[in-house]
């Protein structure tokens, strides 16, 4: 009794989600893309496209739910269900810091841009890229070393997110630049909590391959 | 087996070292039966070999397995049920309660009376449903008042309520659910230590088997209770510790034997089991 469509529903589960995955990357090189060029208009086409990553979202939420309730997965299937149902809310929250820097470049319009902070966000936008494309392939491909790898890429993108904040306080004494650089300080930070899912997504790689749980870090120290 | 799978396993955390000792004092609970490099053979073609297991006081023990593995052939060696079987020899040792089991001077009748056994298919006796209670009491002569023993059973059994108004009427009323818990009060009705289950739900509907697995989580308290189950999910809702079973063949592809593959607590088995054909069972991929 090989559990053939057991099986390929798994397949397709995963599929949904690293098809969610794509969906976020686009929103978020949108977003990043919106605020370095000042685009509002792509600003609200990223704002719109959360629409479809929510969309997604509740098509692998669904999967997982009649997964659950038809199949009653154990041991790793168990383990993967559960890891998709985490993955697929880290990947939502994801598109929603997306939507957040969109909406934050909205924000800012008309007030003069610092065009060494927009250089940052342009570093911290392809390294959180970078971070979501290892974190899906990690899980693709059960690998842990690479999952794990996402720790040292989190601290790649925590030191840009440091390096922002000693620029701000450098421009603080312009007054206007001071109001653009304040709302940019969050534009940072949504990209440095991206990365922090992404870890979190490594973690459940690691635990869907060695059936134990535990942080990359210890946030308390 | 597990020990081998613990050394690569890294440092462990807090929340791990907490759950690994209230494993240890699960598995420290006192061993009804340590059984040790057991072989079953029936006139020479072995049906199992080399199970070591020790089975917990007040636990439900499961085991699981392909139909072939021997799971069935290993809970009758608990209560000597192979001595029945002509040709059966049983190889190594069943202690119980640190005694051999098959020793000389044991009585398998006593063994019986301690050590009961419920059966795939409802079998009660063409009598009363008093009767069918009160039967073992009466041939055992066991002191006291048999109504209160078989009220007793039946109380146990979680039936008295449905029959206490029909006693003398024919067991064979009752409905498949219904008689199974008789056959489970008969059980009782003789103060067992153990209580031995071979597919007891099996036969029953889905309301039915859910009454006979609450009833096993209820008598665990008071009794100890191994269970042969084909039920992967029911396994995994009432035992404590599973075992799984598997076929061995020979590389000829003709001899056919049973092995003890892994035994481990059943939230472990169903979770992250240490060995992959464990894995591949309960995952529903073999078997």
């Amino acid at each position: 009794m090989a559990r053939i469509s057991f099986q390929e529903e798994l397949d397709e589960l995963e599929l949904e989600l690293r098809t969610e995955g794509e969906l976020v990357l686009r929103s978020l090189r949108g977003a990043v893309e919106a605020v370095c060029s000042q685009d509002l208009e792509l600003a609200d086409e990223v704002i719109a496209f959360d629409d479809d990553v929510d969309a997604q979202y509740f098509e692998v939420e669904q999967g997982v739910e009649l997964l659950l309730a038809r199949q009653t997965p154990v041991a790793s299937d168990l383990r993967l269900v559960l890891a998709l149902l985490k993955d697929n809310l880290h990947l939502e929250r994801m598109g929603d810091l997306c939507v957040t820097i969109a909406k934050l470049t909205k924000l800012t319009k008309g007030l003069p841009p610092d065009e060494v902070l927009l250089e940052g966000f342009k570093e911290m936008g392809e390294r959180a890229e970078q971070m979501i494309r290892v974190a899906l392939r990690s899980l693709q491909e059960r690998d842990r070393v690479a999952a794990e790898s996402l720790l040292e890429l989190d601290e790649l993108i925590d030191r840009a997110n440091r390096r922002v904040v000693n620029r701000l306080l450098e421009i603080g004494h312009d007054l206007e630049r001071r109001e653009w650089g304040l709302r940019m300080i969050l534009v940072s930070r949504c990209l440095e909590r991206i990365g922090d899912h992404a870890v979190d997504v490594g973690e459940q790689t690691a635990y869907l391959v060695t059936g134990e749980f535990r942080e990359f870090t210890d946030a308390s120290r | 087996m597990a020990d081998e799978q613990l050394t690569t396993i890294e440092p462990m955390s807090l929340a791990d070292i907490a759950q690994e000792q209230s494993d240890k004092s699960f598995t420290n609970r006192e061993a009804v039966f340590e059984v040790k490099d057991l072989a079953v053979d029936y006139s020479g073609a072995i049906a199992i070999r080399e199970v070591s297991l020790d089975v917990y006081k007040n636990s439900v023990t499961a085991f699981i397995g392909p139909s072939g593995c021997g799971k069935s052939t290993f809970i009758r060696c608990f209560n000597r049920m192979n001595d029945l079987v002509p040709g059966a020899h049983i190889h190594g040792d069943v202690l119980y309660h640190g005694k051999d089991l098959y020793a000389a001077d044991v009585d398998p009748v006593e063994v019986r009376r301690r050590i009961g056994m419920v059966f795939q298919k409802p079998n009660p006796f063409p009598k009363s449903i008093y009767d069918n209670v009160a039967f073992g009491p009466r041939v055992l002569r066991l002191r006291g008042s048999l109504d209160e023993r078989v009220e007793k059973g039946l109380r146990q059994a979680a039936l008295w309520d449905e029959v206490k108004n029909r006693l003398k009427e024919s067991a064979l009323g009752l409905s498949g659910g219904q008689q199974q818990r008789l056959c489970i009060a008969r059980c009782l009705a003789v103060e067992p230590d153990v209580i031995l289950m071979d597919e007891p739900a099996s036969a029953l509907d889905p309301i039915s088997t859910t009454r006979i697995e609450d009833l096993m989580h209820d008598l665990k308290r008071e009794y100890t209770i191994v269970i042969v189950t084909h039920n992967m999910q029911q396994a995994a809702r009432v035992a404590d510790m599973t075992a799984f079973f598997s076929v061995d063949v020979a590389p000829d592809g003709n001899k056919r034997t049973g092995i003890l593959v892994e035994y481990d607590r059943t939230s472990k088995i169903f979770t992250t089991p240490a060995d992959k054909r464990t894995e591949d069972y309960v995952t529903g991929r073999f078997g």
